[in-house]
Parts: C-alpha cells; structure tokens; sequence
C-alpha cells in the first residue's frame, strides 16, 4: 500500500495505518509465542517417537535375539570368546625388549662429602 | 616541539618574505593555493584569520558544541550509554566546528572523509551491522521458556504508533511522522533504519532524541512505573523460567526469522540480521564469526554511526523548530511505550492464574533499549523485595521489544515507501 502524501492531512488513512501497523505488530510476536509455545510440546512428540521406535525396536531385537541365541553354536561362542580373551591379553605396552644399565655422568659435587664434614677434626 | 617550532620559523619566514622585500615577492608565490589579493603581513593574517572557526562561528555552533559536551559529561560522570554518548558528544562537536563553505571537510559537503563514513547511515548500512552483533550477543533464552512475554515487546509498540499520530498532529508531513515514530521503539539502530528510508533529511534529529532517551532510561521510566504499579503488585514473584533446550535455541533464530520476514519484508536488513546472528551464536559451530560479530564488529560500526550521527548535527541544519518538536514528541513516545507495556502486563494478569501471574513491573522492558530497561526493571523490583530479583524475565520483553520496533519499522516503511 502506498500513502500517496498530501497537503492536507488524511485523517482516515493515519487512524488505519496506526490500526492496522499495531494489529501486524502483535501478530507477528503473537504467532511467535504461539510456535515456541507448542514447541516443547512439538520436540517432545519427536523424542516420544524416538522413545517408542526405540523400545519396538528393542523388543524386537529382544524376540529375534530369542530366536538366534538357539542357533549360535558353542564353537562360535568358543571363537568369540578366544578372540576377546587374546585382544585383551594384547593389550600392553610396547617395550623395546633391551635391557641395559645406563650409565650417568654427573658433574662433582662436595655437597655430601665426608671430608668437608663438620666432625672433621683437623688435629 | 622541534617541528613546532620549524613550522612556525617557516611560516613566519613565508609572511615577512612580502615586506622583506617590499612586496616584490609574496608568500602566494611560494604557497600557490593562498589568492594573490593583499600584500602584506596583515593582509595575509587577516586571510589565515577568515579560515579559522573563530571568524565562521555562529551562536548555534557554541550551542550544539555545549550540547556535544553535555553528552560527554552524561556518559563519563553518570555512565549513560558510555558507548554510544561518547561518540555521538565527539560527533557533535566535530560536526559543529565551523568552517567556510566549500571547504571540503563537512559532513554535508560531498567528497568529504566525513561525507563517505555518513553514507553508511543515509544508506542505512550500519543500522543492520548493529544488529547482527545484537542478535550474536542476545540471550532469547528467557523469552523462549516464556513466549507469552513477547507481548508485552508487542504492547510497547504503542508508543511507536501513538508518536505517529502525534507528529502529524503537529503538523509534521506523513513520511516524517513516520520516521519520528519510530524514536517510540527505542531502539536506536531502527530509528536510523527507518528514518534513512522515510526522512533523510531528519535522521541527525531523530538519531539524537533516540539515543539520548535511551540513555534517559533510568531517569525517565521509574516514575512512571512508580505512577501505574502498586507496592503489592510489585512484590508478584514470577516462576522462574525453565530450561531451554539447544534444539530450540537454534530452531528460533530461524523460524523467528521466517516468520518476522514474512509479515514484514521492509525489515529484513534489521531482523535478517539480527536473526542471522543469533543463529552465528546458537548454532555452536559459528563461535569465531559470534565472536567478531558481537565484539570487533559491533564496535567498529557503532564508533562509525555514534561519531557520524553526531557530526550530522551540524547547527545550521540541526537547529531548527523541527528538531525541538522531535524532541518533545521523543519524550512523549518513551512515556507511553512505557506506559502500554506496564498497563499491559496488568491486563494479561487479569487473565492469568494466582500461581502464573507476572510482575507488572517487566511491562516497562517492552520498550526495547536492550538492555537498560530490563536493568531499569531489575532495581525497581529490588527496591521493594530485595530478594525478587526479575532481570531475567525482564529481558523476556526487552528483546521482544527488538523484534517488536523493527516489525513496527517495516510495516511504517511498507506502508509509506
């Protein structure tokens, strides 16, 4: 809409722009409240789904592990374990496998020598 | 001090050169741009002398420079919007420092270095930079856990529309009272915004008595919530607001965004933005961007727009009938945004339950001016309970009032453009 400006004040076409103008204002912030209203309420139907779908899906892993367990033989169980057993023992650092002393060199030091000590008798 | 010194020697040299040598050779000779009337020391002095401000200062002048001080003292004595009342006081005196006419230096003559940084604002592209950097440092935490305060943001708006009516009773011509309106959001970016598009020639105007209410802030609103809220109502403890989720932390920049955009698209530059840079924020991936946003840019362009406002309010064209009616009718725009925010509040607690009510006190944030009301709420709450601490819910409404101004703004714009 566009106000096509004149001398002579339009007073009709003031009172609807200020009308209409503040009516859009809280339209606007009213259609916001009304979307972060119902928003938890809109995220929360999502997790609850999620929820749902999950414990389908869980119970019917439950009922298929049911029906596998009787098929998982005791060499597979075997192998399995056995495997975990080795990748556990595995886990160790790694050394170098060289065994030496290794000597240090340090600079004299008197700190600890006896012939500075103070039961030293010069007689 | 040395090279004060040779630059004095010389100049001295250049002015004695003429009756040295009993005006055969003048000092224009060696200096071209100086005119070739008068010859001697006195003549030449009288020519440095017509360039100086002394000889082009009006009255006006040492006004609005008294004005430009004025704001200094506010912001270094009361810390009134140091950010933005130092640059806008420096602006102002810079921008009334006389000069003659086509000197090149002001703010209206064209080519000039503050005519270039000015064009930011009469374009209105700083207006939206604040903005982002708002947006990358808001919190919409509290209005999120609590949508229902975003009317109170809403309600203020009265003063936007209530000072429209107002400026075309005082006979100020539609687009202006359009432009002026927008002083009753509070917020000061907008009112640039708005103004840049509708009234050009008033934006010094309505730049100023924005900015200067809204570092009146703390002077102008508690006694108007003194008048409208009883002792009791003020003791209202509100629930305090409930956790929000990242997931719609970052869902409202954009569906806020969507939503504002598309009711009002006349104010996409401000809302865009300051959309955009919340989601910067929020997103969590976006913190070196946030960052900039909120701290180097954001200061940057407020230096910009504080010093360019400023300068605009060159006295010759700042002084001016218009420029006190503006100021009045600011006056009257903050009291009755304050006002329908406050009687607002009072109305939703007709409508809520004993154990939901609100304190009608935040009403008072509604009018944008992030975040002094809000702060402005704060003490007046603590003042009657020392322990009902409500800044929190107040900055529910004080950056509804954001998002209120500048839907405000555009609707003003699309309406009138």
């Amino acid at each position: 809409m566009e106000y096509a400006s004149t001398s002579a004040t339009d007073w009709s076409q003031i009172w609807i722009i200020t009308g209409v103008g503040y009516t859009v204002v809280f339209l606007a912030l009213l259609l916001l409240m009304f979307v972060f209203k119902k928003m938890p309420q809109i995220l929360n139907l999502g997790i609850g789904k999620k929820i749902k779908e999950v414990r389908e899906k869980s119970r019917s892993k439950e009922n298929g592990n049911a029906e596998e367990e009787r098929y998982l033989s005791g060499e597979i169980s075997a192998a399995i374990a056995t495997a975990l057993h080795l990748y556990f023992k595995e886990q160790h650092d790694e050394e170098s496998g060289v065994i030496t002393i290794k000597r240090v060199a340090r600079t004299y030091s008197p700190w600890s020598s006896k012939i500075y000590g103070v039961n030293n008798n010069p007689r | 001090m040395k090279k004060l010194l040779t630059v004095i020697v010389v100049l001295g040299i250049l002015y004695l050169i003429p009756t040295l040598l009993g005006g055969e050779l003048m000092a224009q000779d060696l200096v071209p741009n100086i005119p070739k009337e008068g010859g001697d020391l006195t003549e030449g002095l009288l020519h440095f002398w017509e360039y100086t401000g002394f000889a082009n200062a009006t009255f006006g002048n040492f006004i609005m420079i008294a004005v430009g001080l004025f704001f200094i003292f506010l912001a270094i004595r009361f810390h009134y919007e140091p950010l933005l009342l130092i640059p806008i006081g420096t602006g102002i005196l810079l921008g009334n420092i006389p000069f003659p006419a086509g000197a090149g230096v002001g703010i209206y003559e064209s080519g000039s270095v503050l005519n270039y940084l000015y064009f930011g604002v009469t374009q209105g592209i700083y207006p939206p930079l604040i903005f982002l950097g708002i947006g990358a440092m808001t919190d919409f935490s509290s209005l999120i856990s609590n949508p229902r305060l975003m009317l109170l943001g809403a309600a203020a708006q009265i003063g936007v529309f209530g000072t429209f009516i107002g400026a075309i009773a005082l006979g100020f011509e539609v687009h202006e009272a359009g432009a002026i309106s927008i002083i009753g959001g509070a917020d000061g970016p907008t009112a640039i915004f708005a103004s840049a598009k509708l009234a050009p020639q008033l934006i010094g105007s309505i730049a100023i008595a924005a900015y200067s209410y809204m570092a009146l802030v703390p002077v102008i609103q508690p006694p108007i919530m003194k008048l409208l809220i009883t002792k009791k109502e003020r003791l209202i403890r509100m629930k305090p607001p409930r956790a929000v989720s990242k997931t719609e932390k970052i869902l409202f920049p954009i569906i806020g965004m969507l939503l504002t955009t598309f009711i009002s698209p006349s104010a996409i530059p401000l809302l865009g933005m300051l959309f955009f840079g919340n989601l910067l924020k929020e997103s969590g991936v976006t913190d070196r961007l946030a960052d900039t946003a909120r701290t180097k840019m954001i200061d940057i362009v407020t230096i910009l727009l504080g010093v360019t406002v400023g300068a605009s309010t060159q006295a010759s064209v700042f002084l001016t009938g218009s420029s006190i009616k503006i100021f009045a009718l600011g006056a009257v725009s903050f009291i009755i945004a304050t006002a329908g925010g406050l009687l607002f509040a009072k109305i939703m607690n007709l409508f809520l339950s004993e154990k939901n009510k609100i304190n009608p006190l935040i009403g008072a944030a509604g009018v944008s001016a992030v975040p002094d009301s809000a702060r402005v709420v704060q003490q007046e709450g603590i003042k009657s309970d020392p322990s009902n601490h409500l800044l929190m819910h107040a900055m529910a409404p004080n950056v509804s009032g954001v998002i209120g101004s500048a839907v405000a703004a555009g609707i003003m714009i699309s309406f009138l453009m």
